[in-house]
């Protein structure tokens, strides 16, 4: 136990990790990851697919001993970081004494003192006497990085791990009603602006549940809809067949999306059956029609696959929008396709968000301090000069040194 | 205006050519003429990204060939403002072959103006894309003072040349920006696609590969301010380091496809 904590605390350890989690991620970025097995039989062969399955390759991300590595991580950087906190506030102080006791190492020649102070002054040193310094908040940029690398470590897993995501589609003008109430309604959709730019933006209407709030705004990738815990997201699009329905027997009217096959009927025995929408055909010499199923170029000519049942019996029809179809006292008109948006409605958690942010900021401003605020102290004599830094103490020295040769760096060299 | 491109290229090329030879010759006048053909090539690379800038109507970094043309015009500003501050031929040497070598790839990519695709329509463009062009700047010249280092030591030269330990700490110097920049790429990245496609991370190929660099410059940074480590291991894990940043720069795009495949346009 005593060998063990200076262990799982070392940087040692700690590199250890990192290069496991890089091995894992190069392995995860090579073989395509959550594939079905077969696809890996193709690729590998069955023996080498099994091998890879068995061993959690095809889905690395999400295997028990990725999981272990971030858990080892974060606690290699928690008992690093609580060894680092003590030290990074007593490496100030402990270098403005050692710079005080300290012998002057590098000598001055006549006149290089003021030249060493200018200098100096020109890097923004504070001034005590003969000592100068800076960068004492540098002193906690080590332990800032590896607090934020936690931070990122759990609120990163916290957000990956607990989602709370909802995939529909919506179309145009109808609304749709979440569990606790919030309705999202669709008010119009488009995949080009004016312009025929490529945009796909759905204008929503976003409604609180006890329907005192209410937000509208059109949605686009980029641009999703903030409304009280949630964020709605422009995710995906289709296009819909349309069909009008109408019953002479009383006047009733409707008009339905079709989205996927669908018997269309008021008695349950006859009436449409839709079978599927294509994005045009092609008509041939004998009059028949060869049906397109690629939808890369929309849908200029569309046509719906349908057959009209009636009595039991079922019969192919092809019908081209605008045409109306009658079975009995009912008129199937179908209508041009429309486009619909998908949605993803992702419930967000505030205190999740904000300690994710803040791991990111954290390490940002860290790591500027660790690499460009390093503390730094000099102790300026006649006969010479003492220069104290842990991380910073050879740019300086090289800087400093140029100084004097020349009141700037003149180290040219072929 | 590919002429633009073409004269950048000789340019950065000839700057190189000459470079070297000064180098070989220890002329002095010849450094000189190859700075002024560096500024050159600069100066027609900039009004080349100008110019293209103004014809998409956007920042000039959407696709393939405009990244590594906007990677190759930050290797030689990082490389000359660098030179200005530290007044080292060794960062030239490694900057002005690395800005010719990345445009001269660049070249052979598509380079047609194409409208942005909706996805990139964001706030979190000119941030993540820019940051990384520069990032990658700073990891190259880091590279190609790695090499110049070993190169030195071939001949003869000994770690403790003060030449030579000036090109390893400006080497390391570079890592620090490049891996500060790399940890802004990934994070303006991470909360763009949050913007974009609702998920922080996807594990991505372009992701993936952007954080196996990150930890390798960890690893580097590690060793080096923790173990003391310098001279000729951090030259060779700068070059290594070089190659993992190539791989996710242009490799990810040819071999593994995934989000960001709109990048290898």
């Amino acid at each position: 136990m005593k060998k063990l904590f200076p262990f799982l605390r070392s940087m040692r350890f700690g590199m250890i990790l990192l290069v496991l989690v890089m091995l894992c991620s190069l392995a995860g970025s090579l073989v395509p990851q959550g594939e079905q097995a077969m696809t890996y039989v193709r690729a590998y062969g069955a023996s080498a697919a099994n091998v890879l399955i068995a061993v959690g390759i095809t889905d690395i991300f999400h295997t028990w001993y990725f999981y272990l590595l971030e858990v080892l991580l974060c606690g290699n950087l928690v008992l690093c970081s609580l060894v680092r906190f003590p030290a990074a506030r007593r490496l100030f102080p402990a270098l403005k004494e050692h710079t005080k006791s300290a012998e002057p190492e590098i000598p001055f020649e006549p006149g290089q003192t003021e030249q060493a102070e200018a200098f100096l002054r020109r890097n923004h040193f504070r001034r005590d006497g003969n000592l100068w310094f800076k960068g004492a908040a540098g002193a906690y940029g080590s332990f800032g990085v590896h607090l934020s690398i936690l931070v990122i470590l759990v609120f990163g897993s916290l957000v990956l791990m607990t989602p709370r995501i909802q995939d529909e589609t919506v179309m145009p003008e109808q609304t749709l009603t979440l569990e606790d109430g919030t309705a999202i309604t669709c008010l119009s959709f488009h995949i080009e602006d004016e312009t025929g730019k490529l945009d796909y933006a759905s204008r929503l209407r976003v409604t609180s549940p006890d329907g005192k709030s209410v937000a509208e705004q059109e949605i686009r990738v980029n641009e999703p809809l903030r409304f009280g815990g949630y964020k709605v997201y422009q995710q995906t699009y289709g296009t819909a067949g349309r069909v009008h329905i109408r019953n002479s027997a009383n006047n009733a009217e409707e008009t339905l999306y079709l989205t996927e096959p669908c018997f269309l009927s008021i008695d349950g025995k006859n009436g449409i059956f839709f079978r599927a929408l294509y994005p045009g055909y092609l008509e041939e010499e004998d009059g028949s029609y060869t049906l397109i199923t690629s939808t890369s170029m929309g849908y200029p000519d569309p046509v719906y696959d349908v057959q009209s049942v009636t009595d039991g019996s079922a019969a192919s029809v092809l019908a081209f929008p605008e045409e109306t179809i009658q079975i009995g006292d009912v008129f199937f008109t179908f209508l041009l396709p429309a486009e619909y948006p998908g949605l993803r409605i992702k419930h967000v958690s505030p205190v999740l968000y904000g300690g994710l942010y803040f791991g990111f900021g954290l390490m940002v401003v860290a790591l500027y301090l660790c690499f460009f605020l390093a503390p730094v102290c000099v102790r300026v004599e006649e006969e010479g000069f003492v220069l104290c830094s842990p991380k910073a103490r050879d740019g300086l020295l090289i800087s400093l040194q140029a100084a004097l040769q020349d009141e700037r760096p003149t180290g040219g060299q072929s | 205006m590919n002429v633009l491109l073409f004269a950048a290229i000789i340019l950065y090329f000839a700057a190189s050519v000459l470079q070297f030879a000064a180098v070989a010759a220890k002329k002095a006048p010849l450094h000189r003429v190859a700075r002024i053909l560096l500024l050159a090539g600069f100066a027609v690379h900039t009004a080349f990204t100008v110019w293209r800038g103004i014809a998409a109507g956007r920042l000039p970094l959407a696709n393939q060939f405009e990244f590594a043309s906007g990677f190759a015009w930050a290797a030689a500003l990082l490389g000359f403002l660098l030179y200005l501050r530290l007044r080292q031929e060794g960062i030239l040497t490694a900057a002005m072959p690395a800005a010719f070598l990345i445009l001269s790839y660049a070249a052979f990519q598509p380079r047609e103006i194409r409208e942005l695709m909706p996805a990139l329509r964001s706030t979190w463009f000119a941030l993540h894309i820019g940051s990384a062009a520069f990032s990658y700047a700073a990891f190259a010249i880091a590279g190609g003072l790695g090499v110049s280092y070993l190169l030195r030591l071939r001949k003869g030269k000994e770690e403790s040349d003060p030449q030579l330990k000036q090109l390893d700490y400006v080497g390391y110097r570079m890592v620090c920006l490049g891996f500060l920049l790399l940890t802004v790429v990934i994070f303006s990245g991470a909360i763009w696609a949050e913007q974009a496609w609702s998920s922080w991370w996807s594990w991505d190929p372009k992701e993936t590969w952007a954080l196996i660099t990150w930890i390798f410059y960890a690893i580097y940074l590690h060793q080096r301010l923790r173990l003391r480590w310098q001279g000729r291991r951090m030259a060779v894990l700068a070059i290594v380091a070089l190659v993992l940043v190539l791989f996710t720069f242009a490799g990810v795009n040819l071999l593994l496809p995934g989000l960001h495949s709109y990048a290898s346009q």
